[in-house]
């Protein structure tokens, strides 16, 4: 990987040059208060994107899995003649400012939904459109999140693939450019990229162990989750104690970067049209898993919340996509109403499991 | 990889509905075809007894139905019951209509591995449907398999299911054994839950493989009955039935435990089902 540097005040032009190669880019920008957004970069809003603030929670997942995607219209002729058409949409797109744990992200989903035996045309067009500019979180303050748990799950704080290219903020107005792919490379042909010196290099050890300390107050036991879901150790009575907290609001389901369960609806837009839309789903749902007739297989609240751990702590999904189903942003956890973000559950599994040893 | 060489796996083909009947009260069963006479011909060579298609009902929704015919009749059609909207939709269908068909999905029952044993069938009400397929393809395959014994209960005498095929599979080598819950003036036959058949007529045990399909609470009972029998957990198989809205292992809705039902699905040996890690 190559690796250039760049000064602070030269950071947004990165942006320009990616506009310049006809990428819509998508950046984070600040809203009221400490809300923050991705959003199309324009020329008038360009000096506003932020480079050091708190991660949207609206996941950047909805550039390859859309909440809702019009995927196929049904026509239906006069003549009794039906047909469908397929819709595909795969826009030229940058996302600058992307985190490390979302790059990840994105990695996961292309792993689950172009992995097995049928693969996603949907999301594997938006992907290879998709030019990534991953920056990393080094701001103690604003990057990092009560929340963040990406040393855990081994996503952050800085990413070591799937991005085209990375930034980090060294300190002192320089940034560190390092190239993922050869067109991440080939942006550094533009004359306010400088040669990157062996003091740089020990600068970012040490701008990135500093971010890491920070990053320990929130380390979780999530391997030890991991074994204890996948042995079967987590008690019935624990699954009901999570269950019990959950509000079926699917909010973490909706936040999260790498849920990827949806559900297909068809609206009819004229006589003889009819939409079909892919549209986000969450397990959290009573009607997730019901069936004409009325039957439930998941009745219990906590048989359906126990559903989303389950996913993603049991390691036969991570042998089987190579890949974790959670990456550690911390999302669920900011906005789960009954305090069962995944860091929790991590913690009430293992709470339970050392009540369970001592007896 | 080439993306845009990938083939679109939710794209429905489109069929045409050729003729309906009626099953039993609520059930009926459709036939159809694929409008591409190519479409019509792989699909036939290439399905398997035990699998499933989405069917697209225009204007309403996309919903499963399992495949009850074997490849060895050369014929394709739908037995489904009235629940849901999609259901209640196609069973007004008239011959001519039109409707969107993706598949045939799912693992299927592995018939070859089968070769050379005796098959134990128990099916409960339209637990027939899906297992329709396995029997015509024994009998099909009459000298692969050893002895064929089938116990079906239902309702009542009105919804035996396939009437016509009943007559013709007891003829064709199988031994058949109904049961219903209540009888029905001029009924002679066996009275009682399935299970109670296999006090009466003695299922084989040694080298025999039992396909069991039926309602949640019947399957229970029969599992336990099998077991008590001598069956190993691995010589009974079933297939589950979830909902559905992608059938290729992406939606998620059909999940249970570690199994996507739609792709590692929906043939499970019991063996199977007791390790995916949710209770069905």
């Amino acid at each position: 990987m190559k690796a250039r540097i760049l000064n602070r005040a030269d950071v947004l032009k990165v942006i320009d040059q990616l506009r310049g190669q006809g990428y819509e880019v998508m950046a984070p920008f600040l809203g009221r208060g400490q809300d923050s957004v991705f959003d199309v970069v324009t020329s008038e809003n360009r000096d506003q994107v932020q480079i050091h603030v708190p991660n949207p929670y609206y996941p950047p997942k909805r550039f390859v899995f859309p909440h809702m995607e019009h995927t196929m219209t049904i026509h239906k002729e006069a003549d009794g003649g039906l047909s469908f058409e397929p819709k595909y949409e795969a826009p030229k797109r940058a996302v600058f400012g992307i985190r490390s744990c979302d790059t990840r992200g994105i990695y996961h989903l292309k792993r689950f939904f172009m992995g097995r035996d049928f693969q996603d045309i949907y999301l594997g067009l938006k992907r290879e459109n998709l030019f990534l500019v991953n920056v990393v979180c080094t701001d103690r303050d604003l990057d990092i999140g009560d929340q963040c748990f990406c040393m855990c799950s081994d996503s952050g704080p800085a990413a070591r693939e799937n991005f085209d290219l990375q930034l980090m903020d060294l300190g002192m107005d320089e940034f560190m450019a390092v190239a993922g792919t050869p067109a991440g490379e080939a942006l550094f042909a533009a004359p306010f990229y400088r040669k990157c010196t062996q003091a740089h290099v020990d600068r970012r050890a040490v701008v990135l162990e500093e971010a890491r300390k920070k990053l320990k107050d929130a380390t979780t036991w999530f391997s030890g989750a991991v074994r204890y879901v996948t042995t079967g150790k987590v008690s019935e009575k624990t699954w009901q104690e999570i269950g019990n907290r959950c509000m079926e609001c699917g909010g973490c389901t909706f936040v999260c970067p790498v849920c990827t369960c949806f559900t297909v609806t068809d609206r009819e837009v004229a006589p003889d049209e009819i939409e079909r839309l892919r549209v986000w789903d969450s397990c959290a749902f009573s009607g997730f898993t019901r069936m004409a007739g009325g039957h439930n297989p998941r009745k219990a609240v906590h048989d359906r919340r126990n559903r989303r751990f389950f996913r993603k702590l049991h390691h036969y999904f991570v042998q089987r996509e190579l890949s974790v189903a959670c990456i550690g942003c911390g999302r669920c956890a900011e906005v789960c109403h009954g305090e069962i973000g995944m860091p929790s559950v991590v913690e009430i599994i293992r709470r339970a499991s050392m009540e369970s040893a001592e007896q | 990889m080439n993306t845009s060489a990938i083939e679109n796996v939710y794209l429905p083909k489109v069929a045409v509905v050729e003729g309906l009947n009626d099953e039993i009260p609520d059930v009926k069963t459709v036939h159809w075809s694929l409008v591409n006479p190519e479409d019509q011909k792989a699909f036939v060579s290439s399905f398997k007894p035990g699998q499933f298609c989405l069917i697209t009902i225009p204007g309403k929704g996309e919903f499963t139905l399992s495949l009850p015919p074997s490849p060895t009749e050369g014929k394709t059609f739908f037995t489904l019951r009235k629940v849901g909207v999609c259901s209640t939709a196609f069973q007004q269908y008239k011959p001519g209509d039109k409707f969107g068909l993706r598949g045939p999905f799912g693992n299927g029952f592995p018939m070859e591995s089968y070769y050379g044993k005796n098959i134990v069938i128990v099916a409960g009400g339209i637990g027939l449907i899906p297992l329709r397929s396995t029997i015509v393809y024994i009998l099909g395959n009459r000298d692969k398999f050893k002895d064929l014994q089938i116990y079906y209960g239902a309702k009542n005498p009105e919804t035996l299911m396939y009437a016509d095929d009943l007559k013709k599979w007891e003829k064709g080598g199988a031994q058949f054994h109904l049961t219903v819950d209540s009888a029905s003036p001029g009924y002679t036959g066996d009275i009682g839950v399935v299970g109670s058949l296999f006090k009466k007529y003695k299922p084989n045990v040694e080298n025999t493989v039992a396909f069991v399909c039926g309602p949640p609470i019947m399957f229970r009972f029969v599992i336990k009955d099998l077991l008590d029998l001598g069956f190993k957990e691995s010589a009974i198989v079933s297939t589950l039935e979830r909902y559905m809205k992608c059938g290729v292992g992406k939606c998620g809705h059909c999940c249970v435990g570690v199994a996507y039902v739609c792709a590692d699905g929906p043939v499970f040996t019991y063996e199977q089902l007791k390790r995916l890690g949710e209770v069905i």
